[in-house]
């Protein structure tokens, strides 16, 4: 039991990060209509809101939030990722949300220490 | 035995990112059909010309290709890591028809 909690508590839970990104985007853009003026706050705000939430869990990891905002207007967007890293200990998770008016996509990676 | 830590340097970063891109979509125009691969290709070959370089970094390599067509295109990124050792590179570049983003992460292996 007690190897099950540790291993629970140095692993990179896909799901736990997710819901710590959807719970941001919801606070810092939620229905809003894409502002240029404001955009850009937003994205700062954001990973940094995602990163202050990662770092009070306090793994043994170090993080790299990335949040691209894109206004919904028929242009094509296509991202990629590539990763050097531990496969047994390191992982990552992007979140594709979207509103009315544009698209936000936000990757975690996790580094363990 | 020298336990120096090594430091990342953005600027040999750059370089290897821009020749990797110039590459792949040099003087090419934005194609649905071929983004895919052309953003896959980006980032494979950028992480393995940075791994050959041997340093002890464990590596992250991000690519955005945006077409031209007048929509607004915002990103930032955060990072919680050594600031002594740890460094990222971010490089823009566009033709006449897209835009292309690529960041590189690296973050020190300790040995």
């Amino acid at each position: 039991m007690d190897d099950d909690q540790s291993a629970e508590e140095t692993a990179f839970v896909v799901d736990e990060v997710s819901s710590i990104v959807k719970e941001s985007l919801e606070a810092v853009i939620g229905r809003n209509p894409y502002e240029q003026k404001r955009v850009n706050q937003w994205v700062s705000s954001v990973v940094e809101q995602c990163l202050g939430q990662l770092s009070k869990l306090s793994k043994p990891f170090k993080y790299i939030v990335t949040c691209i905002i894109m206004q919904k207007n028929g242009a094509g967007l296509q991202s990629a990722s590539s990763c050097f890293w531990d496969n047994t200990t390191d992982g990552s998770c992007t979140v594709r949300w979207e509103n009315k008016h544009l698209y936000c996509i936000v990757s975690v990676f996790g580094l363990a220490i | 035995m020298d336990l120096k830590k090594v430091a990342f340097s953005p600027d040999d970063a750059s370089n290897v990112v821009k020749e990797c891109i110039e590459g792949i979509v040099g003087g090419v125009d934005y194609s649905q059909n071929k983004v895919n691969q052309w953003t896959a290709s980006i980032v494979e070959h950028t992480l393995t010309q940075l791994v050959k370089q041997g340093k002890p970094f464990k590596y992250i390599v991000n690519c955005a290709v945006m077409q031209k067509s007048g929509a607004g295109l915002h990103t930032a990124n955060s990072c919680y890591w050594d600031t002594t050792t740890d460094g990222s590179c971010t490089v823009r570049w566009e033709n006449r028809t897209m835009y292309c983003v690529v960041s590189v992460f690296a973050v020190a292996i300790a040995l």
